[in-house]
């Protein structure tokens, strides 16, 4: 091969092999040779970066940049761009144009492209080319695409580090820690570069406690999407009910499995400028690859769900499960369909809850119920990459949190008297 | 006068004399006997310690910080 | 080695996390790997390729490691790699001001023989804290190319593709020796004839 001259060399230097204590004696000598410091006076960012690092001001920092993300997120994506322009561009114009074009609204493909004929918006025709163009471009792209921009902004400023110090005492009786939030943040936005994410933590412990969670608890980007335009009033409660299962089954695999839990050892680098290119590199390349990747998912997704419900499969499969979702979760059993829709696309299956006449608690629990249900496909395919053994426990746990969690909710709201 | 790391106050500065845990981690992260920090932070409940070492700040679990010993030789407000 | 124009040479990127490879890699490639201002933010290896004079070479972004003795599955990833590429160059990335845990990876790679160039990276970052890295000297006394960049700027990047042909396989007694002011007849750059870079 190339560098076969390399390859002969090898050997002439090949035992020499140092104890890590000659190694550091070493590399002392070489930088006071070589590194020379000058008097160095703290700047701006230093001061910015200890106030946010230190608790009495940096959990404030914390809270306010967290609500401020989740704001400008709400507004933006669901406010400005859904409801503002994109409804009305799809229900207005879209829509009716394909309904009117269309031919013969009473047959297969008229059910499986456009939907519902008497239907008057998109979220509710239910064809690959109403609902599943509205809900990913009209819904999800919007919220991506805001979401990213500041994903990228906490990223490139260093902030995250210093986010996964403060968070780090929690994190760490959930068995993970600090640096754990790296791959919960990821994964609000997708869970796929999430759980390649997860390698960053150190034991397998951690890394399948961490998987688990992710698949379970963290809505993704599109999901939130969906979310805020569903049903905004009710988004924060059930993120509430997330982040409370999230650290209640976190504690208890923390103490189930076995296997170590390092504390955290991480650097905190010095605040940054985001660079401008990089931001618009980053960004445009996420958001390029939803494109590429989720949009196609979820029109396949609407395609999939109408044709069985053509063949009746569905409705068979929501005959047969109902007495375990009407009386264990209580939810309508009209939410088989979505359900089975969930494991393609989650968003795709909340816009389709949406539909379904339920009261408020009903809703509720439904949307909880899918969030916490199976990950999507993809999510699927790079947990498989990451090791079989862990997918297998992860899906086990997954099974029992539903049942458990499910169950609870459904008791708290027994006793509430709301369900 | 010597301490454990987690013991230092804010602002305090310290030379490591011992590491009686994981060294090579700490090692690798510039945190070696002899070198000089800085107390930056610690956490309310049981949190994670934040340290100054040269230009470079470094967060380490509390245990990982009880079992490193220190010289106290000043303060710098 | 008469094809060698035609023979893609492997290149790997290696340093501790967080001192700006993926930035590096993103210049000399014009890939697009991710790159943010968090230790860990690659966590699998990325490819590119670069075309410097007539050779080919395979540009690959390992993850970020402190050490060989890896801590997590990142740096399981690097491990790996060094070991799978074993007539690679390796290109070792350090953080101008935290150049000693650059050195104590790049005494690391240096034992296992591998023909070695170091990039010192973030020299603007090290501008601000004033601390001044003298290359050169690194570069006599490591026996090894030092180039030092800024990949955030694009500083250095076209002399650090020149350099890489000139990689060499370091040799760690003469670099004792030279730390004790020996001199080490033997010239240190083989192959800086006239090429006028000097």
């Amino acid at each position: 091969m190339v560098a076969v001259g390399g390859a002969e060399q090898m050997v002439l230097s090949s035992d020499a092999v140092l104890s890590s204590d000659a190694r550091w004696e070493m590399v002392d000598r070489l930088t006071r040779q070589t590194v020379t410091y000058g008097t160095y006076k703290r700047t701006l960012g230093d001061v910015l970066g200890e106030l946010t690092v230190k608790p009495l001001t940096g959990i404030p920092v914390a809270v306010a940049a967290l609500f401020a993300f989740w704001s400008i997120f709400c507004s933006f994506a669901g406010a400005l761009v859904t409801d503002g322009f994109m409804v009305k561009l799809f229900d207005a114009h879209w829509l009716p144009w394909l309904q009117s074009l269309w031919p013969d609204p009473a047959s297969w493909h008229y059910f499986v492209f456009v939907g519902d004929p008497l239907a008057d918006n998109c979220f509710e025709a239910f064809g690959v080319l109403t609902s599943g163009l509205f809900v990913s471009i009209g819904v999800v792209l919007p919220a991506i695409l805001i979401f990213y921009l500041m994903m990228t902004v906490l990223e490139d400023s260093g902030y995250l580090p210093r986010l996964a110090v403060l968070v780090d005492s929690v994190l760490h009786r959930v068995g993970l820690h600090g640096y754990a939030i790296v791959p919960a943040i990821l994964g609000l936005g997708c869970n796929v570069p999430a759980v390649t994410a997860t390698r960053i933590l150190e034991t397998r412990k951690q890394r399948f406690i961490m998987m688990s969670l992710l698949a379970i608890f963290i809505p993704c980007g599109a999901q939130l999407g969906v979310m805020l335009e569903v049903i905004p009033d009710m988004v924060g409660m059930v993120f509430l009910c997330l982040i409370v299962g999230f650290c209640l089954f976190g504690y208890i695999l923390n103490k189930v499995i076995p296997g170590e839990n390092p504390e955290i050892l991480v650097d905190v680098p010095p605040y940054h400028w985001p660079v401008k290119e990089n931001v618009a590199k980053k960004l445009c390349n996420r958001t390029k690859g939803f494109l590429k990747e989720a949009v196609p998912f979820v029109l396949f997704g609407v395609l999939v769900v109408n044709l069985l419900y053509l063949g009746g499969v569905i409705q068979a499969l929501a005959a047969f499960f109902e007495p375990l979702f009407v009386t264990w979760f209580g939810v309508p059993k009209e939410t088989v369909g979505p359900l089975i829709a969930a494991f393609l696309r989650k968003d795709l299956a909340i816009a389709q809850l949406s539909v379904i006449p339920m009261t408020a608690y009903q809703m509720f629990a439904s949307v909880v119920l899918i969030s916490i249900y199976f990950p999507c496909v993809a999510t699927f395919v790079v947990m498989l990459r990451e090791g079989w053994k862990e997918l297998i426990a992860a899906l086990a746990v997954l099974f029992v949190v539903v049942f458990a969690y499910g169950g609870l909710i459904h008791a708290i709201g027994i006793l509430l008297g709301v369900a | 006068m010597q301490k454990k790391l987690f013991e230092l106050e804010f602002g305090d500065m310290a030379v490591v004399r011992e590491i009686h845990t994981s060294h090579h981690d700490l090692n690798c992260m510039g945190l070696r006997v002899g070198k000089e920090l800085k107390m930056i932070t610690k956490q309310p409940i049981k949190g994670p310690v934040v340290v100054l070492l040269g230009e470079v700040e470094i967060a380490m679990g509390l245990d990982m910080a009880a079992e490193i010993l220190v010289d106290v030789i000043g303060t710098d407000a | 080695m008469a094809d060698s124009t035609k023979n893609k040479i492997t290149v790997l990127m290696v340093g501790n996390p967080n001192v700006g490879k993926s930035a590096l890699f993103n210049r000399m490639t014009g890939s697009n790997a991710v790159v943010s201002n968090y230790p860990g933010t690659t966590v699998d290896f990325t490819k590119g390729t670069l075309i410097e004079g007539r050779q080919e070479y395979e540009i690959i972004d390992v993850p970020g490691t402190y050490s060989l003795e890896p801590r997590d599955a990142a740096e399981e990833v690097a491990v790996r790699m060094l070991r799978d590429c074993p007539d690679a160059i390796v290109m070792i990335v350090f953080d101008a001001t935290k150049i000693d845990r650059g050195l104590y990876i790049a005494l690391e790679v240096m034992e296992r023989g591998m023909p070695c160039i170091v990039a010192v990276n973030m020299m603007d970052a090290a501008h601000d804290k004033k601390i001044t890295v003298d290359t050169a000297g690194l570069q006599r006394l490591l026996g090894v190319p030092v180039v030092a960049t800024t990949a955030t700027s694009g500083e250095g990047i076209r002399e650090l593709a020149e350099q890489i042909r000139k990689a060499q396989v370091a040799d760690l007694d003469a670099i004792l020796k030279r730390l004790n002011g020996e001199n080490t007849a033997k010239k240190q750059v083989s192959g800086c004839g006239g090429c006028g870079g000097c």
